[in-house]
């Protein structure tokens, strides 16, 4: 589905990601975990063409789209999530959901916002209130409908519990593994909540000082001996 | 023409030119020093058209809208947006478009010559006075830009919230980045900005010759209202534009009047003093201008304080 081959990239001259290789498996979710720094975030803005890319390949279902601008990658099917600052405030729900179908035509534009309010049902009682009057949490559902009103098949979540209350958190959880069985979407999750996301994740990857430090299993990240050193970058 | 008249019609086209200069602020961050220029531009379109072929200057409104445009475009594809990607800083950006300014006022200048050469009448200094007409008493410059102001309002207004183009503007005014993620191209967002920023300013340009003597250097004076109308209003907001353009219109207008009818006509000339006070008032009380003031909190704290 989503393959990066000896990907090097940071912003500009900075270098963040060293020869990273990733395989991102169809209808799973793939967790990045690591320690603060470590290029995780990095890592989805450089597969979404938002960092600079020094040198390696991204592919999405084999096609080469390394040097494809974002906004191309939008119709491509892949969606990101940026961390903060993912909706915008001045526009209305209705706004934010029609304005990421932005590549689609009318009629899909409809039917992929009942589908996205289908999933987030919470968010019909906003469609008129602006985005920046919603709490964090419907914020965050609001993001995450806009990237199913993209039409996305690829989902790319930049730490989307970040500043979440706990309630709230796990509402996210819940909603990325029924986004995962109900649209049979790839996601890929960059968050700060290792424990809970490599719990509903399929794979994970491990990045400390912006190399792969790990691969494999979510399950078997999580029950390794060495888990919680791993997890704040120490390896022995 | 009356005083308030007067005002109503400047302020209407101040409205314009920093509708226009707000725009592209708020789409590439470029603080447009030329923008008067553009409306001289507009002025020269018209001369030139009512000299050379005898066409009204109200008739050439559309042109000098599409042809305002395109020099805003092509302003910006030149000049600004190769600073820009070389991620040049505000200052050189204004430096800039100072630069172009300069250009611009060499350009007109030596137009204004050879138009003068063509028809053999002086194009260095004009006015456009004797050419408007009344309507039920009224100056028609009255009716006409209040109508190009109503119709400019309303089609922004509707292209910003009823189109699919105008909330792809409007969220890439707010996060480019983030419209650039949900597939908006971002660049054509910035393309129109310095068209229609360009284009009204033209089309400003055509009428101000009635309400004042233009010349080639008219831009460089007229720049210090846009500004303060822009700042004043919020740079950040394109409604802020629409609220500064008359606080400066009205308050240079009508002041500097009541001004000189205490301390004589001399004043008239120092009419810029009151944009620039108005100016340094509201940086100093609200930096970020009246649209800028979270008005809900200042109401709150008047009305919970004892």
């Amino acid at each position: 589905m989503l393959k990066v081959e000896n990907l090097n990239a940071g912003y500009k001259e900075l270098h963040i990601l060293f020869d990273v290789n990733a395989k991102i498996e169809k209808k799973k979710v793939t967790t990045i975990v690591g320690p603060n720094g470590s290029g995780k975030s990095t890592l989805l803005k450089a597969i979404f063409g938002l960092a600079t890319i020094h040198s390696g390949k991204v592919y999405l279902n084999g096609s080469e789209i390394t040097r494809v601008p974002a906004h191309e990658k939008t119709k491509l099917g892949l969606a990101y999530l940026p961390q903060t600052d993912n909706v915008f405030a001045n526009l209305t729900v209705e706004e934010n959901l029609k304005i990421a179908g932005y590549t689609l035509n009318e009629e899909e534009v409809d039917e992929r916002i009942a589908i996205a309010l289908d999933a987030f049902p919470e968010l019909e009682r906003f469609m008129k209130r602006k985005a920046g009057t919603l709490s964090g949490g419907e914020r965050q559902f609001l993001a995450i409908a806009t990237a199913l009103v993209r039409k996305a098949y690829v989902l790319m979540l930049d730490e989307p519990t970040a500043q979440l209350a706990p309630k709230f958190a796990e509402l996210i959880f819940e909603r990325i593994l029924d986004l995962r069985d109900r649209y049979h979407l790839t996601i890929l999750l960059v968050e700060q909540n290792v424990q809970r996301a490599l719990e509903i994740s399929d794979n994970a990857y491990l990045l400390i000082s912006g190399r792969v430090a790990f691969e494999g299993k979510a399950r078997d990240l999580l029950e390794h001996e060495k888990f919680e050193k791993l997890v704040i970058g120490i390896v022995d | 023409m009356s005083v308030v008249e007067g005002a109503i019609v400047y302020s209407n086209l101040l409205v314009l030119l920093s509708v226009g200069l707000t725009m592209t602020y708020i789409t590439t961050g470029v603080p447009n020093f030329a923008q008067g220029s553009f409306a001289v531009f507009g002025s020269y379109i018209s001369l030139s058209l009512l000299r050379l072929y005898e066409v009204h200057p109200y008739h050439t409104i559309p042109l000098a809208f599409v042809l305002g445009g395109f020099l805003g475009v092509g302003v910006y594809i030149l000049v600004l947006r190769p600073l820009i990607r070389r991620e040049a800083s505000i200052v050189i950006l204004m430096i800039a478009t100072l630069a172009l300014d300069l250009i611009l006022l060499g350009i007109i200048g030596a137009y204004s010559d050879f138009l003068a050469g063509l028809t053999h009448r002086s194009a260095t200094r004009f006015i456009f006075t004797p050419y408007d007409f009344n309507i039920a008493g009224i100056s028609a410059i009255l009716f006409t830009s209040t109508a190009v102001i109503a119709i400019s309002i309303l089609a922004l207004f509707i292209l910003l919230y009823k189109t699919k183009f105008g909330v792809a503007l409007r969220a890439s005014m707010e996060n480019p980045d983030l419209a650039e993620v949900m597939g908006v191209n971002v660049e054509y967002t910035r393309l129109f900005s310095w068209f229609l920023s360009g284009a009204l300013a033209a089309m400003a340009g055509t009428l101000l010759p009635f309400r004042q003597e233009i010349v080639p250097s008219t831009g460089a004076i007229i720049i210090v209202s846009i500004f303060a109308a822009s700042i004043v209003g919020g740079l950040a907001n394109i409604n802020g534009a629409l609220l500064g353009g008359y606080i400066i219109g009205f308050s240079e207008s009508l002041l500097t009047y009541n001004l000189s009818t205490v301390f004589g006509t001399g004043v008239l000339l120092y009419s810029k003093v009151i944009s620039l006070s108005v100016l340094v008032v509201m940086l100093i009380l609200a930096p970020r201008g009246l649209t800028g003031i979270n008005w809900r909190r200042v109401i709150w704290s008047k009305s919970s304080s004892p």
